[in-house]
């Protein structure tokens, strides 16, 4: 196994809906799937400057079959995209799919099969069709929604007994890292306040997100003048102790889409490329991780392969995100990364360095709990939030100086540890 | 005919016997038992049996009403992170625990303490539980 890319792959264009319901977002209400996955893929298309005559392939990704009733997806939807008669595939790597793809399509770049390669990925996780409708659809609850989530986890061991991924996932880890590290769960708990202000912040600054209230504003609308007081209440709860409401996802709906480019094919391009030096993917099914619940080690390899592949340091990366559909999970991920150093993730939180301002940015689109999360279509918006990071195309939320590398950690359910390294050309 | 190995550990449980594989390449224990060691990824195992006896490092709890319908009238209950005697992790059911948080920070201020099997038949189907000892 060389473990390198033989040839430079560029990302040259991004694109994303804004992420929300379909069934009350005001720019996504009405919209079928079909319609959703097309705003992402004309977005990045057209930010790449390119037509459909140059896309060698597509490759269409989404999650959840249950909601979206598009099997044959990548036939399917590439008559959306302007994409007919185009070689592909329908590919899932659970919330990791779209950088997957991106994975995949560097690998067929750099093999010289293509030139060009468009990465799609759609889902909703609150809405499915209404009785067979070709264009109504309807609420699914959030149980059921779980449900046909959690097919993607341990069919034969874990779900069957009683799994339940807010424990796993949050309530378990953070109390491994705070006995491991000395935190008392209410040092525990002002951290993740503190984060979550932060998330909601960049929320706040991005037309795209899907909560786009500040936690402060929410707590006044809910009659708090103390935004500590609204976090400690009962208007967030715990939903898996010691981890409250406001520390995880909040699914939606959205799209995502990516044109990747052999890099020496890129060179007239409308806006900046930025290379794909190199990724790392591991998997591991429940349990996620042993006696420690801070060390994953699908997460371990998948940065090890990323550094390696992509030959920089823990000390070049300028932008991180980390899957963060659990803030503390995203935490540990960051400081596995070497990102944050070991023990001080919540400190850093607590401190505001985690901000598009601060000095170790991360997830300054608004991570999963403030721009939300839809299942296939979320690592392609953190990759759309580092290309627009790296560009100086942010906006208010953007990071000074732009980055220049940039690393993007997610983890696709059960679990798909998928790491991007970029860098500014 | 084939034996389903699935169906031979969760038919292992409704005689309270904690059904695993140990690999005769590097030693290690598989459990719940899989195909292929998951440690080493030979195919060459043997059946054993874990002593069900372990810790439980961690407890919190999960959502109510659950995702799977079968623990309806159970949720939310407590769920920990448990390490057995014999080196394996696993997560599970914790058996009278009321998962409040004043239970639960107890519970984390005195982790880790002893627990052991319990398996108990929710719906139809034996599950994997543990009670403290």
């Amino acid at each position: 196994m060389s473990g390198e890319l033989r040839d430079r792959v560029s990302i040259i264009g991004v694109g994303c809906s804004r992420f929300g319901d379909l069934l009350a977002t005001p720019e996504l209400v009405g919209l079928s799937l079909q319609e959703l996955a097309a705003i992402a893929a004309q977005e990045a298309m057209e930010d790449a400057g390119v037509d459909s005559a140059e896309i060698g392939a597509v490759y269409v990704g989404n999650a959840m079959a249950h909601s979206s009733q598009l099997p044959g997806t990548y036939s399917q939807v590439s008559k959306w995209l302007g994409m007919q008669f185009k070689a592909g595939v329908h590919f899932e790597a659970q919330c990791s799919t779209t950088n997957v793809g991106a994975a995949m399509a560097a690998m067929a770049i750099a093999a010289g099969v293509y030139d060009k390669v468009l990465v799609v990925g759609f889902e909703s996780t609150l809405t499915k069709p209404k009785e067979l409708s070709p264009y109504e659809r309807e609420r699914i609850s959030s149980e059921q929604s779980w449900m046909w989530t959690d097919y993607a986890v341990n069919q034969a061991y874990s779900v069957p007994q009683g799994y339940d991924i807010f424990s796993v996932y949050n309530g378990l880890v953070a109390q491994g890292y705070c006995r491991k590290y000395g935190y008392s769960i209410e040092e525990f708990d002002h951290a993740m306040f503190e984060l979550c202000r932060t998330r909601r912040l960049h929320g706040s600054m991005n037309p795209k997100a899907a909560v786009q209230e500040t936690l402060e504003d929410e707590a006044k609308r809910l009659g708090y003048d103390d935004p500590y007081e609204f976090w400690t209440s009962k208007q967030n709860p715990f939903v898996a102790w010691p981890s409250r409401i406001r520390s995880l996802v909040t699914a939606c709906d959205g799209a995502s889409a990516m044109v990747l480019s052999r890099s020496e094919a890129a060179r007239n391009t409308p806006n900046a490329p930025v290379e794909l030096r190199g990724f790392g993917i591991s998997q591991g099914d429940l349990p996620w991780y042993a006696k420690d619940p801070t060390l994953w080690p699908s997460d371990r390899i998948a940065f090890q392969e990323a550094y390696a592949m992509s030959g920089i340091q823990p000390e070049d990366v300028d932008y991180l995100h980390c899957h963060d559909c659990s803030h503390i999970s995203g935490i540990c991920a960051a400081e596995q990364s070497g990102y944050l150093p070991a023990g001080e993730g919540l400190r850093y939180a607590e401190q505001g360095r985690l901000r598009f301002d601060g000095d170790r940015p991360m997830s300054t689109h608004g991570g999963r709990h403030a721009f939300g999360h839809a299942w296939a279509a979320s690592a392609g918006s953190d990759t759309y939030e580092a290309v627009k990071q790296m560009r100086g195309e942010a906006g208010k939320r953007q990071i000074h100086p732009a980055p220049h590398v940039s690393m993007i950690h997610t983890h696709g359910y059960a679990m798909i540890s998928t790491v991007l390294v970029l860098e500014r050309s | 005919m084939p034996e389903s190995i699935i169906k031979r550990y969760y038919d292992g449980l409704g005689e309270g016997r904690l059904v695993a594989r140990k690999c005769n390449k590097c030693g290690a224990y598989t459990f719940p038992p899989t195909t292929a060691c998951e440690h080493c990824g030979s195919f060459d195992q043997e059946w054993t049996e874990l002593s069900g006896r372990g810790s439980l490092l961690f407890v919190s709890h999960g959502i109510a009403p659950p995702p799977n319908p079968r623990f309806d009238e159970m949720a939310p209950y407590a769920y920990g992170h448990i390490i057995l005697e014999e080196g394996v992790t696993v997560d599970a059911i914790v058996k009278d625990v009321e998962p409040t948080p004043e239970n639960l920070q107890a519970l984390f201020e005195s982790a880790p303490v002893d627990v052991e099997a319990d398996p108990v038949n929710v719906k139809g189907l034996n599950v994997l539980a543990f009670k403290i000892v």
